[in-house]
């Protein structure tokens, strides 16, 4: 964020000296008329201020089959993995996953080029429950040096992080295939490690992971995955826009469908780079939140959260009145810049 | 002919030489197409694309902010975000999102703005190259109706007008002045004008950073001010050679002084016009009083040279008008149409004008001097016209 230089403005007041702005007393600047009617032809969606400004927002669609995937579909994508028994009785997950550079059209009109896990913002939420065997079939398709660094328990050369082995830099065309047990059980995260580390996580390298517990959690009615990001378009290493699952604005311009007293459980990630903290505040409710999902107890029953990088955690809830309600980060300024959305609560 | 030619040689404009002056043409139009044919060996493309886009004016309306953008470039741009105090604005561009180079276009964005607040807007390219404007002050800009129109007059009229017709007021008086004292008027009437067409210039070079780097702010200076110093040189030297009349001379001089002064107020009005517009009113009265007293120097620049002579009311009437109502014209353009591409031209003939006539009054006092020894006369002269402004000055700056 640039601060304005109104100060500094008053300030130099004197270089408008030669100017010498002369007309005060002449001119009064006629002050903002609130009476006056105005349509407003950008007015999009279900959000509306009268006459008092557009909101923020986007208009217009992305091309989201040009992309090649869909943040309304990314919620309820749990990837599983392909599934087979090892002979010590032990579940195999095996999944197929891929580097590569990708244009995507995060805002109408603008791409982004990013680099993807399987052609995507952000790369396929793998699931798996605790103590099953993960084996991740690696590939680099792009053209600069990648990795897959998860969080969890595993050996030091499946870590992903240059210097560990080969899984730590995998070169352009060449693969790799990281293998652990899933454990602890939880809400955890992967990501590229390669240096330098925030250009390669900001450009879009990172997903969720979630290990259920081997008795699972308790039943829901929904679930929901939302990985939390910014994109930095014109690599100034802050960000320009924030989103969640990819594309800014997207869950406020195509409101997230559930009913009342369905029980909402939300898996949220926070892949936030270059802003210190992110948030989750959801309007007209209440949720439990199980930081990091390593406890089957709730720490907290709050509206609103706070995630650094990297930390996560599992909310749940459920609407007791029908209507239109908003969730976003409640650093206003990333709602404004992308990071909004809407449940739309049905009968 | 000192030295006529042995032959007398016809030089007629004939076929031959009419291919002669063709061939280097055709020449580089072989070598440009070559070179676009080849890319000259260079074969590089831009890792991103680039773009340049001004942002030349922006207006506040009740709910809506538009800003006049101008595509300066090298290729066409399209406008794909816009983002108002990191919030991302819905918008409208008219006639297109997409600039071709060098068109303009308006942005319209229906934000709630609020008086005397500041914003700073960003505007992405589809090629996600940013482009910001800053507005300081956030206040309605004025539309051209009655009342702005008389009040950006009235500013004129103080700030120009009123100050150089007080200065002549004191012909009655100064024409009973001895010729030594004639002469140290003129020498600070120079004084006047070398600070002034300092000042001019230092303010052509500010609009020029305003102007897009394609159409070169600072050789519209040079043009504007070697052109119209050329221009009244070869007018003055015509006057003098038909009439060889002393007086006529003068009478000729006040006015180029006057026409020069009129420019710089010209120039004086845009700035004020454009200050007002963008919301530059923190300076108040007290700054009106001082270009009020700064300005009546000028007045006394225009009489100087005619002192000696005997000009009608009608001759000094216009003077005065010459040199202060441009300052009205000024404000009008600078408040309603500010354009830097303008401002830069006028402040520039401006200037040029101005030092064509000190040139001009170099050269009466160098004849009155002639006449009689003044050995410290034109130094004080001088240096009391230029401490003049600059202590006036210190009541603006």
């Amino acid at each position: 964020m640039k601060s304005l230089s109104r100060r500094d403005f008053l300030k130099m007041g004197g270089i408008a000296a030669v100017l010498g702005t002369a007309g005060i007393t002449t001119i009064a600047p006629r002050l903002h008329n609130h009476t006056e009617t105005q349509s407003s032809p950008h007015t999009g969606h279900m959000l509306q201020q009268g006459n008092h400004g557009d909101l923020p927002g986007t208009v217009g669609e992305v091309n989201h089959e040009k992309n090649g995937f869909n943040p309304t579909d990314i919620l309820t994508d749990f990837d599983y993995g392909k599934v087979s028994t090892l002979p010590n009785g032990q579940t195999l997950r095996e999944y197929n996953i891929v580097a590569l550079n990708k244009n995507i059209e995060v805002v109408p009109g603008i791409e982004f080029p990013a680099w993807t896990y399987n052609g995507r913002i952000p790369g396929p939420t793998l699931r798996a429950t605790e103590g099953d065997r993960i084996r991740i079939h690696f590939s680099n398709g792009s053209n600069h040096p990648h990795s897959m660094h998860f969080h969890g328990f595993h050996p030091g050369n499946m870590d992903g992080v240059p210097g560990t082995g080969p899984g730590g830099l995998v070169e352009p065309g060449d693969s790799f295939t990281y293998e652990f047990d899933a454990e602890p059980f939880g809400l955890h995260l992967y990501h590229c490690h390669v240096f330098p580390l925030a250009r390669h996580i900001a450009k879009g390298l990172y997903g969720a992971f979630i290990v259920d517990p081997k008795q699972g959690r308790p039943p829901v009615d929904r679930e929901m995955v939302m990985v939390m990001h910014g994109i930095d378009i014109d690599f100034d290493d802050e960000n320009d826009f924030y989103a969640v699952n990819g594309i800014p604005f997207h869950y406020q311009n195509h409101p997230i469908q559930i009913k009342v007293g369905e029980k909402i459980r939300i898996y949220l990630v926070n892949m936030l780079e270059f802003d210190l903290i992110n948030s989750f505040h959801l309007h007209a409710n209440f949720f439990y939140y199980y930081p990091t999902g390593t406890s089957l107890t709730p720490s907290e029953f709050t509206d609103t959260i706070i995630q650094g990088q990297a930390q996560r955690g599992i909310l749940e809830f459920t609407y007791k009145y029908p209507g239109m309600y908003m969730f976003h980060a409640h650093v206003t300024e990333f709602a404004e810049l992308g990071w909004n959305g809407m449940f739309e609560v049905l009968p | 002919m000192t030295h006529p030619t042995p032959h007398t040689v016809t030089k007629r404009f004939t076929f031959r030489t009419f291919i002669l002056l063709l061939l280097p043409v055709i020449l580089l139009a072989g070598v440009i197409a070559l070179f676009l044919a080849t890319g000259g060996g260079l074969n590089l493309d831009p890792a991103a694309p680039v773009e340049n886009l001004n942002i030349e004016r922006y207006s506040l309306k009740p709910n809506t902010i538009e800003l006049s953008v101008r595509n300066t470039g090298p290729d066409e741009l399209t406008i794909a975000s816009v983002i108002i105090n990191d919030a991302v604005m819905p918008f409208r561009v008219t006639p297109n999102a997409t600039i071709p180079r060098l068109g303009r276009a308006t942005i319209h964005i229906n934000y709630a703005w609020s008086y005397g607040e500041a914003y700073g807007i960003k505007i992405f390219t589809s090629n996600a190259i940013p482009f910001e404007v800053e507005i300081p002050v956030a206040f309605e800009t004025p539309a051209p109706s009655r009342t702005t129109f008389l009040g950006f007059t009235l500013i004129g009229i103080y700030v120009g007008v009123i100050p150089v017709f007080l200065g002549i007021f004191w012909f009655p008086a100064l024409r009973t002045l001895g010729r030594r004292a004639m002469t140290f008027l003129m020498a600070a009437t120079a004084g006047l004008l070398i600070f002034l067409g300092l000042d001019t210039l230092a303010e052509a070079l500010e609009f020029a950073h305003q102007v897009p780097s394609a159409f070169q702010g600072i050789g519209l200076i040079g043009i504007g001010a070697v052109s119209t110093f050329l221009l009244l040189e070869a007018i003055s030297n015509q006057q003098t050679s038909v009439s060889g009349n002393e007086t006529q001379r003068r009478l000729t001089i006040a006015f180029i002084i006057a026409t020069g002064i009129g420019f710089h107020n010209l120039g004086e009005g845009l700035a004020i016009g454009a200050a007002y517009n963008v919301g530059e009113i923190a300076l108040g009265t007290f700054l009106v009083v001082g270009f009020i007293i700064q300005n009546i120097t000028e007045g006394l620049g225009i009489i100087a040279p005619v002192l000696r002579d005997k000009p009608g009311i009608g001759k000094l009437a216009l003077m005065g008008f010459i040199g202060g109502a441009p300052a009205i014209l000024g404000a009008w353009i600078g408040g309603f149409t500010p354009s830097p591409i303008l401002a830069v031209l006028f402040l520039a003939i401006g200037a040029g004008a101005i030092f064509q006539v000190v040139y001009e009054i170099s050269k009466l006092i160098r004849k009155d001097t002639e006449r009689q020894s003044m050995p410290m006369t034109v130094f004080s002269g001088v240096l009391t016209g230029m401490m003049l402004l600059w202590v006036t000055g210190l009541l603006i700056k």
